[in-house]
């Protein structure tokens, strides 16, 4: 292991990598500041950039934008209350009310010492738990891994649904549907190609991932433009940011909430389909709980703690979201999901085996994210007031930029114009489904994982003598079905029971 | 007024019903038939799916409310997209320059900017700056002028 970590460090510390390191961090703050652009399309938008890169350096880079996405998505929920980012709406909650009262700078301060700590203890976290699973997932099979797409598939919908599970599976079940367009990978039949040559590979993902977000974002913001008042307040925010000075006594007040942020977005950020957004909201929630009754009357009206708590959460997560990637080959998260995907165009088959075939890779990625938080903390946070001029920026011209991106990222890698028309009527259909209030990250997740669940459900079936029964032969395939039953039908029923209450306490208040 | 989840169900479920439809087209050759799994099973799964899902939402009772439109700029929505086809087809018989200059400041004249010295500033240096980068610093040809020019389009 030690080893393996000096490998990483080698890699991650050499020159080019902490450049790549720095211009990710600094990049994806500037994304993710963007109104409505998130990690997955900053990291979309990165891609075709890093094409030509080594694995190492191209997924360092990444991990630098993701990071800097959600940093940038805090600093526009600070300063303009408008998440870049769902992950960072618990942001807003106390650090617009502090940019309200004069103290943006203070705020943005806090936010960039809370996300670095998160960020540092769960890496730490990351490189204990991290090998540990790795050898233990050597002993899956693919009946495992099948039962764990399954189970990976069905939390993101859980989770990401915002409280309608039907609508996210059925975002889910349309990723699958996309992925199974080509020629089957197993027989060499073309599947839904409608006699097109250009549809003989399938779908891009990165062609599906950039038109349904970035340039679907870009297609939203042209449809529903922001009001005045809202470029006024923007321009205002990025004018007046104050002083960045933190006192040794929000320090006190924010360190013991730092600590149990970090552990506990960790560990949601490992599960699949929690990530960022829950964690953050989850650590909110426990901080305020545990604030007492005079500190949590603050929280909402910009209480240290309660900006503390979710930007310590989801930067955690963000770590611990890995996790699942690097060990398992399964994303947890829209984000991860994208990533797994640059990662195959790559060549790299994440998963158990990367441990083992590219510990370099594993290692730097690993250690690259501290860096990544170092170089948060140290570049971006004195560049903030700067950075933040981006905000004035007109839409008539960010907008168009956006689709410029978007369209030649996806050009640039394919040179077929056919990939144009159909990232149009993608981004088409995406505005549409958004509008119907359609969650689109369980789509994508569904499109990655489609190939390789079919593969592992192919090599299971053949396995077992073309047999069904490898679903229950094994304890461990069984157990992960039974948790993603779990899953669904608890949420499901949740209502149900709460009515099912209700009804028993009021005849019981009849009868009493 | 549809609801909003009732829509999205009568979209998704005419599309998993074309999708069911194209399964079924799928050849399987005959040594192939009587596998456990062939290149049609996991689209006949997920039409099953996609089908009892969308009717499942159909039939749901108190679906939401319906989409919320209002102040909408639908004109510009629509030239956007009828931009980027146009680029779609222009791309190689115009040359990457004059193309990827016009998407961009047709975006601009769309979405309202009447200032013709920040559309020029914001298009062509950007534009030129992308095509350096692509042929002279990451080493791919992108052809930059019409092939009317170059005689490219009579090979």
């Amino acid at each position: 292991m030690l080893e393996g970590i000096l490998t990483g460090l080698q890699t991650a510390a050499s020159p080019l990598n902490i450049l790549m390191v720095a211009v990710g961090c600094f990049v994806g703050t500037f994304i993710g500041m963007l109104p409505g652009l998130g990690p997955i399309s900053a990291i979309a938008l990165m891609i075709p950039i890093t094409y030509g890169f080594d694995p190492a350096t191209g997924l360092i880079l990444m991990a630098g934008v993701y990071y800097g996405a959600i940093f940038g998505g805090s600093t526009s929920s600070i300063l303009i209350n408008a998440p870049g980012v769902a992950g960072t709406v618990a942001t807003a909650f106390d650090g617009y009310p502090m940019a309200r009262r004069g103290e943006a700078g203070k705020a943005l301060a806090i936010a960039a010492y809370s996300s670095f700590s998160g960020g540092t203890i769960a890496a730490v976290f990351l490189l204990i738990a991290a090998p540990s699973l790795a050898v233990v997932s050597l002993a899956f099979q693919s009946a495992d891994y099948f039962a764990l797409m399954v189970l990976g598939l069905t939390a993101v919908a859980a989770f990401a649904g915002k409280g309608n599970i039907t609508k996210a599976l059925l975002m889910t079940v349309l990723g699958l549907m996309l992925s199974t367009v080509g020629t089957d990978a197993a027989l060499g039949m073309q599947r839904f190609t409608l006699g097109s040559l250009d549809l003989i590979d399938g779908i891009s993902f990165l062609l599906l991932a950039m038109a349904t977000f970035a340039l679907s974002e870009a297609l939203m913001s042209v449809l529903k433009p922001k009001s005045d008042d809202d470029r006024k307040r923007e321009m205002e925010a990025q004018q007046n940011l104050g002083s960045m000075k933190v006192s040794g006594e929000e320090v006190k007040e924010m360190a013991p909430v730092v600590g149990r942020s970090s552990v506990l977005g960790f560990f949601v950020g490992v599960l699949p389909g929690a990530g960022a957004t829950i964690a953050s909201f989850l650590a909110y929630g426990m901080e305020q709980r545990l604030a007492g009754p005079k500190k949590g009357a603050e929280f909402g009206k910009g209480s240290i703690r309660g900006l503390s708590a979710p930007e310590t959460a989801n930067n955690a997560a963000c770590s611990g979201s890995f996790v699942p990637l690097l060990t398992l080959g399964i994303p947890g998260s829209g984000t991860t999901a994208i990533m797994l995907g640059a990662l195959i165009s790559y060549g790299i088959q994440p998963g158990p085996r990367l441990f083992v075939d590219n510990p370099s890779v594993f290692w730097a990625v690993i250690i690259s994210m501290y860096i990544g938080n170092v170089i948060l903390l140290i570049l971006n946070l004195p560049l903030i007031p700067y950075i933040a001029r981006i905000l004035a920026i007109p839409s008539t011209i960010l907008i168009p930029m956006i689709l410029f991106f978007s369209l030649i990222g996806v050009y640039f890698v394919s040179f077929n114009t056919f990939d144009i028309h159909l990232m149009v009527i993608f981004a088409v259909a995406a505005v549409g489904l958004r509008l119907l209030d359609f969650p689109m990250a369980p789509m994508l997740l569904g499109f990655i994982l489609g190939g390789m669940m079919e593969d592992n459900l192919r090599r299971a079936l053949s396995i077992n003598d073309d047999s069904w029964s490898f679903l229950w032969a094994r304890p461990l395939t069984l157990s992960i079905l039974a948790i993603a039953v779990l899953i669904l039908i608890v949420p499901m029923l949740t209502p149900q029971m709460k009515r099912l209450k209700a009804l028993v306490y009021d005849r019981a208040a009849e009868g009493g | 007024m549809l609801s909003r989840d009732r829509i999205g169900a009568l979209l998704l479920l005419a599309f998993s019903t074309a999708y069911g439809y194209l399964t079924f087209q799928i050849p399987v050759l005959p040594f192939q038939a009587e596998a456990a799994m062939t290149a049609r099973t996991m689209p006949e799964v997920l039409t099953g799916l996609g089908v009892l899902l969308s009717l499942a939402l159909l039939v749901k009772p108190g679906a939401g409310e319906g989409p919320s439109l209002a102040g909408f700029q639908w004109r510009a929505g629509l030239l956007v997209c009828v931009l980027m086809v146009a680029y779609g087809f222009a791309v190689r018989p115009a040359g990457f320059l004059i193309s990827t200059t016009l998407l961009l400041a047709g975006g601009f004249l769309i979405l309202g900017e009447r200032r013709w010295w920040l559309i020029l500033a914001a298009s062509v240096p950007v534009v030129v700056f992308f095509w350096v980068l692509m042929t002279q610093l990451l080493g791919v040809f992108i052809e930059p002028w019409p092939e009317f020019l170059t005689g490219a389009g009579d090979a």
